[in-house]
């Protein structure tokens, strides 16, 4: 057996809802999802040693301000040694809870609080947000200046694995559908509205073929996990989140580099993390899948091996990704429902992970579910970043 | 809304010949001395066997489309005037994959893997962009 499976747990989650919040301020946003977090573990403020914030986009001086301890200030946290910022982007969530598990598990933390909080709906204006986005994380020099951003990043992919597959831009569009069909569930999302791939496929044209209905849409969020030893998670909590296996893989940071846009780093990083869970694709009941376009979501489905290739467009168009289906699927509705929210976009998946495990998910709850998968991924998909969570350790 | 200055690409010490190359209208690439092995972009040394015998030649300038898009809409406002534009992975006959634009072409009739040749856009007096059109193929007039 895995010496790390296991051996940490989360073991308190807390969320705001994702939307347009010019009120909310970030700080107020991140302190809220992290005195939920703490009131949902039920562990005492004094035992919290560490605090992890992820990376903030709409201000350089606020997310400055996480770097340098506000959280820890701000919430009263008189037993910290530690505050330190872990950020990879899209996939800081799932880095962050890596170096969250390593240091339980060596013994240098014993209760972390990692906060995420943005405000990328109200923070900045839309055009300011294309603008961000067409130069975060792309190469000032090799692609700046061809009209990069992320509109073509995800055109690009979506191209070829059309070409390569057959996917169809109607399964294309059934992943947005399927997406808003917990969305309608999740009282935390910004589109909850029914959504038709008709309307989908009717959207504007960004850059083909990527429509606009097939793109997330920023909006202010914020969130919060806390992470412990599997010891102290069972004295805590009826039902800890034990962290059973993680795998990545960092594949370039030029986007053109990337030696294959239709399958990225996925396959290697879920074979690692399944190998260090001691589980199976198949065994898998829900799957947190990174969704900012309709393509990575299918990619990564694909190649954690939960289908075979080519074969995860059909699923989300009949319906087996929907609420009550075989595959449930990025269950909180993702970035293309809930809404994107920076680095949180997967700090929502993680989240929405450990609360469908934690039986806490409400109307769009997985009955029974035991084990789920997470995906996360950064900038233009330079990484991908597997976690496999579980009520039970393998 | 003012529409900003074109976005130059920002040289390094080691990226400079390619630039000052793209310039006169000649595509350089990197290749290393010791393994042999092309590279782009340019690097401080060899990616695949860390030689910093590194030397520069001539490309063919020819290569495929890997993949393709055609923006439309939502551009980063120093690309909004330019709407319909060509953004596409560009793979060289040497092996090596760029981020390039398509010109000279009708966006409708592009194609993956379709045949490629390399055409130079003046950026300002310092850059010029390497960028590429189709080759006139064999049935496909244009």
């Amino acid at each position: 057996m895995h010496r790390n499976r296991g051996r940490s747990a989360i073991v308190g989650i807390g969320e705001v809802p994702t939307g347009r919040f010019p009120e909310r301020t970030a700080i107020e946003g991140a302190l809220q999802a992290a005195r939920l977090a703490i009131a949902d573990a039920g562990v005492r403020r004094e035992e919290i040693d560490y605090v992890m914030p992820t990376g903030t986009l709409f201000s350089f001086q606020f997310g400055n301000e996480l770097a340098t301890a506000r959280l820890v200030e701000e919430l009263g946290l008189p037993g910290v040694g530690s505050n330190c910022q872990v950020f990879s982007g899209g996939s800081s969530s799932t880095n962050a809870l890596r170096i969250a598990a390593a240091l339980i598990e060596t013994g240098r933390a014993r209760c972390i609080l990692f906060v995420h909080t943005d405000k990328l709906g109200t923070g900045v204006s839309a055009q300011g947000g294309i603008d961000l986005f067409s130069t975060a994380g792309i190469s000032a020099e090799w692609e700046v200046p061809f009209g990069q951003h992320y509109s073509t990043v995800a055109a690009l992919a979506t191209t070829r694995f059309k070409h390569e597959t057959g996917c169809t831009d109607e399964e294309l569009s059934a992943v947005c559908v399927s997406n808003r069909k917990w969305a309608e569930l999740n009282p935390h999302a910004f589109f909850r509205t029914p959504l038709t791939i008709a309307e989908v496929m009717n959207s504007k044209m960004l850059s083909t073929p990527l429509r606009a209905k097939q793109s997330n849409m920023l909006f202010d969020g914020s969130g919060a996990f806390l992470v412990t030893s599997a010891e102290r998670a069972r004295d805590l909590v009826a039902r800890p989140v034990y962290v059973l296996g993680e795998g990545g893989a960092v594949t370039h940071f030029v986007y053109s580099q990337e030696p294959d846009l239709t399958r990225f780093g996925w396959a290697a990083a879920g074979r690692q993390a399944f190998a260090e869970a001691g589980i199976g694709p198949a065994d898998v009941d829900v799957a947190e899948i990174y969704d900012s376009y309709p393509i990575y979501q299918l990619i990564a489905f694909e190649e954690l091996g939960l289908c075979g290739r080519g074969e995860a467009g059909g699923l989300f168009l009949r319906g087996d990704t929907w609420p009550g289906g075989r595959f449930p699927c990025t269950t909180d509705g993702g970035m293309l429902s809930k809404g994107h929210i920076g680095a949180g976009g997967s700090v929502s998946l993680m989240i929405e992970a450990a609360r469908q495990l934690m039986g806490k998910a409400g109307a769009r709850q997985v009955p029974g579910a035991r084990f789920a998968v997470e995906t996360a991924t950064g900038g233009t998909y330079f990484d991908a970043q597997v976690t496999v969570l579980g009520t039970e350790v393998p | 809304m003012i529409t900003p200055p074109k976005p130059r690409p920002e040289a390094s010490a080691w990226s400079r010949p390619f630039w000052n190359a793209a310039r006169e209208h000649q595509l350089l690439l990197q290749r290393c001395d010791d393994c042999r092995q092309w590279i782009f972009y340019p690097r401080i040394a060899c990616p695949h066997c860390g030689s910093d015998a590194l030397g520069w030649q001539q490309a063919s300038g020819r290569g495929t489309i890997y993949s393709y898009t055609v923006v439309m809409n939502n551009a980063p406002s120093a690309f909004a005037a330019d709407v319909p534009y060509v953004v596409a992975v560009i793979r060289l006959e040497e092996g090596v994959q760029m981020l390039s634009n398509i010109v000279d072409c009708d966006p409708a009739t592009l194609g993956c893997d379709q045949p490629v040749e390399v055409v130079f856009r003046r950026l300002d007096d310092e850059y010029t962009l390497p960028c590429f059109r189709p080759l006139a193929a064999i049935g496909a007039p244009r």
